[in-house]
């Protein structure tokens, strides 16, 4: 079987799925393809910090300006993805006020509003920082939901023609002398291969692009940097809290929907690492250590799990050593820099300024294609943002109060496709988060579900305190019902999901949540007698 | 961990469910959230947004009982209510302040209590508290007693002061205005003991009616000032502060530092209800309670109130009860009687209130026994009104089976 | 308060041995931190299901020797075969005794189907629940099974799909009642004590039977989720009545409505028998002379101490606080007696949550007569049972019932004789 588009792009995080919207909405026809789920690398794997950019405006002054200009952006255009916390940095009696006045400066240069304020009125506006900070700067910082984002422009792009295929995986690739042509898929659930052709391919795949690249015979050389955060149950701060000296390990604690998460940790890891990785015990005392110098409340918080992304750092092209990494986004024509047309690597960065490698990446496809239409993604919101909440929770008055604020704050206006129109389809799967069964079945229709975890990254079922303990079983048996899967693949799937959530509660099961823990192998193991067929 | 009085005390939920079996509300009425969604979980969202706040928490009874069957000892009740206090916009209407101040009501009506009880007995009245205030027409006010509680003690404080042993009772509104009876047989068993019971100096109104109506400001006010009775008789007179009413004592101890912030760390100790210190008595032996001889059998059905439950405390009235020769005891299960104060009063609440008492009321009449026994004022109304058997503090059956 | 025996937890554990020795004239009070775990039952307790090398029990007694082996801190390792039997069938006695409608035996193991249509070993399994004598077939060769419309915590295809594997047509039916209409208007209290609770009317069980009935064939039997009967009994003998074929129910998810049943009718006997049962109460503190406890403080009795001449903790693991766990240490929170557990945090764990955990075999250490101890020295008058004891698995090994029931009566036996 062989199709053909205009572009291919490999990676389903925030880049890809910004790639995927730019080219469809300057009509370009592209066809996206990921291995597994998307979001499902660094994108899903990280702070979920809306960055000011103030955190790198010390040291790196051109992320720093991205930062605030993409910040900006994404406030307008994904608004429903976006919370408009503020951020506080501050300074602690062991770091000095000297970092400060710098910091300052180095913002305000940047474009960054940045004001010093008394540590009084900082915790007025964050009760639960430090109270024995000795100064405090308020900047723009927020959260963002990365799940959301890339659905939200996975959604747009499809809507303008783009097509997705998750749980594909690129065995190869179609080269034709100094030209890549195409790709070779393997579809991970029937196992069929399938060629794909494009007159350019697109190497969003984040850590994973190192081996794409080889595969397409050019040297990208990335260096993964393991990243490790902690959640906490429930919201500790409702302002973004980072330390005002230069950005060392676990110094930001960011407020994300019913959650606080603190991270992260820094520290280079082989690549056979990268699709698996364990947060460490050392790793958990040191975030718990330093996060309550930010927040004191974390030392009895209860931690939900704990998780680690892989940064993609690339080695600077100019230093074979791979010593020197570049922070900023890295775009890579290898028709120029490696004489193999057809392919190109849109790298580094982070997932604020995703959109802007989307239009630099698209601009230089338009290039390639000689196609002359400017970038729109700035302007054009995104699906989910083209409404307010205020309005739209008027409209769905009729529905609970708990039920109708958390399907709006995750889906915005999307919410108009999901059926809550009567008590069986208001019923909740998902307890905790307030995800109901019309919810669930608008993510398997229309988001590309193909299991629990999935289902998971769009709704957050399972994401809240008791980490799927009742909502899985009766999200599998929703899922079963409509035809996903069968039961006994349903229950496989169950075991999956429940041994996912169990890896991020491991690192931490102490307290509550091992008493969560020991109750949900009563439920499941014991009581439902479920078993798991996979070897972890 | 397993710690009460956590600031993050709804985390220890472990989303067991289990607090859902035996929440009375959820059970009849489908609009009440459930103990778990409007405790625990919906703290959580209710920190992320305060706009995740319901105003359908106004129908938790506030009974506690999920609390008393959580494993994880998470205040669930007291989450519910912290949220009310915290975030409801609805204000008091005129019936909340109606129900809400029933010492400024009872003092008002107790110099007429002939007239209040005669004219809140009439159909047009009751229709009319019904139709305009909200109040429903099942319910028959208590009737108020012609003179105070207060005012009885007060003529008795001479002898009262003879005694070397010396507690002060918080007797409550119930008692000072509509059945002074009880505190009258509560001295009598006390005199008995050998101690004299004294007023506090100016008692006010626990504030649990306040509370639960969404006068907190006012219940604050009248917390401070008898938690400073109440230090005032422990630690300088050296009074042990003692109560008949479940609810009064509950709010004295739990509520004021649980819901309204007022600290009493210092005396919580020493606030006492009335079975319980006499049972403390009685135990060490020191003194001894002589009954009747051949006093006519009665079988009593003691019912324990959903405060009582909370505190933990049926067993001391239970064993009071036990020693009564001429009591043949029967022990209900404990559940919700449904009126929970001022809460089954209200109109749309009376359908929820009756269907929560139904099975302790058929219990009840099917137990055979002569009179119920109870330790809580409201739930005497609601049983009263719902069955045909008349209801009286152990108290007050400990007070007539003496010699 | 004066009692000879104090039982802190009031579990199955904390109940049968408060039903046991006040049977023997003790006046036992049990203190419960809140309702226990009954509330999770499958609607069977196991005895003895697997051995730690994960072969299968046929039979407990024989599989005894075997597990001594594989695990010598295991609670049952102190029993010999003739022990264990006796202690077994008391505690079946004694479920019987308390109105609990139980079949099974120590000597064989039967099995209960599962939710998900496993077929586990187990001991004693309540009335009216499937099971069969073989891992391999049911009773029966066709059923109907009719689950409530809307109600998540049941999932009826994962049932019949295994059925069908085992040789048992299954059919399967949804139904609807006005009465279940009102519950849904609730999004989350959809649940099986709910649903339970509403056909304690007789009318809307007799609806029920007719629904069934005008829906059903020739099937052998018919199959229910566990929401029957929180209240009375006779639920499934009127349907089995009215339908005039078997009626047999399969566990929920939680809240167990068995359970629940169970938990009623002990706390119930237990109370008959002049046991003093207080729910929702801590045990906070305690006085000791030397090697005994002397008096026990709890929250809500405050300076009124609990006396009494022997102590039992039945407090459970870490789900119910008998344990607890930080990330430096596991401990049993009142008495702060010895404790066996891994100082190594992640050997705690296994990556895999469906293999054998090594928190689960923490717990209290104890002598062989289950006297709980302080830095190795026995407290004569303190005695631990139940899953707050060290050295088993009650998931994996199917045994969690059977060990709360066999150390209750046998420390119940401890207690007596030493009068």
């Amino acid at each position: 079987m062989t199709r053909e588009v205009d572009v291919i792009i490999i990676g389903g995080g925030a880049t890809g799925a910004g790639v995927a919207r730019d080219c469809a909405l300057r009509g370009i026809k592209s066809l996206l393809i990921e291995r597994g789920d998307i979001a499902t690398g660094a994108t899903g794997r990280n702070h979920g910090l809306l960055h000011s950019g103030a955190r790198y405006a010390v040291t790196d002054r051109e992320s720093a300006e991205e930062c605030i200009k993409e910040n900006m952006i994404l406030r307008r255009i994904a608004s429903h993805c976006v919370e408009q916390t503020d951020g506080l940095f501050i300074s602690l009696p062991e770091d000095g006020l000297e970092f400060q006045a710098k910091f300052i400066d180095s913002c305000r240069a940047a474009g960054i509003r940045a004001d010093a304020i008394d540590p009084k009125e900082a915790l007025l506006l964050e009760p639960s920082a430090n109270p024995e900070m000795i100064g405090a700067v308020r900047v723009p910082d927020g959260a963002v939901d990365p799940f959301r984002l890339t659905t939200a422009n996975l959604i747009d792009a499809k809507l303008n023609g783009a097509e997705v295929l998750t749980y594909h995986k690129v065995e190869d690739f179609i080269r034709n002398q100094n030209r890549i042509e195409g790709v070779v898929v393997r579809d991970m659930h029937t196992n069929e291969l399938k060629e794909l052709r494009a007159q350019i391919v697109v190497n969003a795949g984040g850590i994973w692009g190192h081996d794409l690249a080889a595969k397409a015979g050019v040297t990208v050389k990335m260096l993964p940097a393991k990243g490790s955060l902690l959640i906490f149950g429930h919201r500790v701060n409702n302002v973004v809290i980072n330390r005002c000296r230069k950005p060392a390990d676990a110094d930001i604690l960011v407020p994300g929907d019913t959650i606080s998460l603190i991270g992260t940790t820094s520290s280079k890891v082989p690549f056979n690492e990268v699709d698996n990785m364990y947060v460490t015990a050392d790793e958990v005392d040191l975030l718990l250590r330093e996060g309550t110098k930010l927040a004191p409340s974390l030392a009895h918080t209860r931690i939900l799990r704990a998780y680690a992304g892989v940064r993609p750092l690339v080695a600077s092209d100019d230093d074979p050593s791979g010593r020197s990494v570049s922070r900023g986004i890295v775009l890579l024509d290898h028709a120029t820099r490696d004489g193999l047309e057809g392919f190109i690597t849109i790298t580094g960065g982070k997932l604020m300024t995703y959109r802007l490698m989307a239009e630099w990446t698209t601009d230089l496809i338009c290039k390639k294609l000689n196609i002359k239409k400017k970038c729109k993604t700035a302007e054009l919101k995104l699906p989910g943002s083209r409404q307010k909440e205020e309005r739209l929770s008027k409209r769905l008055h009729t529905i609970p109060t708990a039920q109708r604020e958390s399907v709006i704050n995750r889906h915005g206006d999307m919410v108009e496709r999901v059926n809550m129109g009567d008590a069986a389809h208001r019923s909740l799967v998902c307890e905790c988060e307030e995800v109901t069964v019309g919810e669930v079945k608008y993510a398997l229709n229309e988001l590309d579900v193909r299991n629990l975890v999935d289902l998971r990254r769009r709704t957050r079922v399972g994401m809240g305190t008791c980490q799927g303990e009742l909502c899985a079983c009766r999200a599998a048996g929703i899922m079963a019902e409509a035809g996903k899967y069968c039961s006994q693949r349903a229950k496989q799937d169950l075991a999956d999901f429940l041994n996912e959530r169990w890896k991020g509660m491991a690192p931490v099961a102490w307290g509550d949540t091992l008493r969560e823990s020991q109750f949900t192998t009563w439920l499941y193991d014991g009581i439902c007698g479920l078993k798991n067929e996979k070897k972890i | 961990m397993m710690t009460e009085h956590s600031e993050f005390n709804f985390e220890q939920c472990i989303k067991c469910t289990v607090c859902t079996v035996y929440c009375p509300v959820a059970a009849v009425n489908p609009l009440f959230p459930g103990p778990k969604q409007a405790g625990p979980d919906g703290e959580r969202l209710r920190l992320k947004d305060k706009g995740f706040f319901d105003e359908s928490l106004k129908m938790c009874l506030n009974c506690k009982r999920c609390e008393v069957a959580c494993p994880s000892n998470v205040r669930i009740g007291d989450i519910i209510q912290a949220a009310r206090i915290k975030h409801s916009r609805k204000g008091p209407g005129l019936r909340e302040r109606l129900l809400a101040n029933t010492d400024f009501i009872g003092s008002m009506a107790t110099p007429f209590a002939p007239l209040v009880n005669m004219t809140v007995g009439l159909k047009p009245v009751k229709m009319v508290m019904d139709k305009v205030v909200g109040i429903d027409h099942h319910r028959t006010f208590p009737r108020y007693a012609f003179g105070t509680f207060e005012g009885w003690l007060k003529r008795k404080r001479k002898k009262q002061s003879k005694f070397a042993r010396q507690i002060s009772y918080f007797h409550g509104c119930y008692v000072n205005y509509n059945n002074p009876q009880l505190g009258k047989d509560f001295v009598k068993v006390m005199n008995a003991l050998g101690i004299g019971v004294q007023l506090l100096e100016k008692e006010k109104c626990c504030g649990v009616p306040l509370i639960s109506n969404g006068l907190i400001d006012k219940a604050r006010r009248q917390g401070e000032h008898n938690t400073a009775l109440l230090r005032q008789s422990i630690i300088e007179n050296n009074r042990p502060v003692v109560g008949t009413s479940t609810t009064c004592t509950f709010t004295l101890r739990d509520e004021y530092p649980h819901l309204l912030s007022i600290d009493n760390a210092d005396i919580r100790d020493k606030i006492d209800l009335a079975t319980r210190y006499i049972y403390r008595i009685l135990e060490s032996g020191e003194v001894q309670l002589h009954f009747k001889k051949n006093a006519p059998q009665r079988r009593v059905a003691y019912h324990t109130a959903c405060h009582m439950e909370k505190l933990g405390w049926a067993y001391y009235s239970i064993a009071l009860l036990k020693m009564i020769p001429s009591v043949e005891l029967t022990i209900l299960d404990s559940q919700c009687c449904g009126i929970a104060g001022t809460y089954g009063f209200k109109k749309e609440n009376y359908p929820t209130a009756q269907a929560i008492g139904d099975t302790l009321f058929r219990k009840i009449e099917a137990s055979g026994c002569d009179v119920v026994s109870t330790d809580c004022e409201t739930c005497k109304w609601q049983i009263e009104m719902s069955t045909s058997k008349p209801v009286v503090h152990p108290i007050s059956l400990l007070a007539e089976a003496l010699e | 308060m004066r009692f000879d025996t104090v039982i802190i937890g009031g579990g199955l554990a904390g109940l049968i041995c408060g039903i046991h020795l006040s049977k023997r004239g003790q006046r036992c009070a049990i203190i419960s931190s809140g309702q226990s775990a009954l509330h999770f039952s499958s609607g069977s307790l196991d005895l003895l299901g697997t051995l730690p090398n994960s072969e299968e029990v046929e039979s407990p007694v024989q599989a005894l020797t075997a597990l001594a082996e594989q695990a010598p801190n295991h609670p049952y390792a102190r029993f010999d075969a003739e022990r264990f039997v006796t202690l077994a069938n008391k505690g079946a006695e004694l479920l019987r005794e308390a109105g609990i409608d139980v079949i099974g035996s120590a000597e064989k193991n039967h099995y209960r189907l599962t939710p998900t249509g496993a077929m586990k070993p187990t001991w004693l399994t309540f009335g009216g629940y499937v099971h069969s004598a073989s891992p391999e077939e049911l009773e029966w060769k066709s059923v109907a099974l009719f689950n409530a419309e809307g109600f998540l915590d049941f999932y009826p295809q994962f049932l019949a799909d295994e059925m069908r594997r085992k040789g048992t047509k299954c059919n399967v039916h949804t139904f609807n009642l006005p009465e279940l209409e009102i519950l849904r208007q609730n999004p989350t209290e959809m649940r099986s004590a709910n649903i339970a609770r509403i056909f304690d009317n007789e009318a809307t069980l007799n609806e029920l039977a007719n629904q069934i009935a005008s829906r059903i064939g020739d099937e052998q039997a018919v199959l229910l989720p566990a929401f029957m009967g929180i209240n009375s009994q006779g639920n499934l003998k009127y349907l089995m009545h009215k339908l005039n074929r078997p009626v047999a129910v399969v566990a929920t998810l939680p809240p167990s409505v068995p359970g629940l049943q169970v938990q009623t009718l002990l706390r119930r006997y237990f109370q008959e028998l002049g046991g003093t049962y207080m729910l929702g109460d801590t045990a906070q503190g305690y006085q000791a002379t030397q090697d005994k406890i002397s008096a026990l403080y709890t929250r809500n009795h405050g300076d009124i101490a609990l006396k009494a001449d022997n102590y039992v903790l039945a407090t459970g693991s870490f789900f119910s606080g008998g344990l607890v766990a930080t990330n430096t240490e596991v401990y049993e929170p009142l008495f702060k007696v010895d404790v066996c557990y891994d100082s190594e945090r992640e050997k705690w764990y296994d990556r895999d949550l469906f293999q054998a955990q090594g928190y689960e075999e923490f717990g209290i250490a104890t002598t062989p007569t289950f006297n709980a101890q302080r830095a190795g020295q026995p407290i004569e008058n303190l005695y631990a049972v139940g899953a707050a004891l060290a050295g088993f698995n009650a998931v994996k090994q199917g045994c969690g019932a059977g060990v709360s029931i066999l150390t209750a009566i046998e420390v119940a036996e401890q207690i007596l004789s030493k009068m």
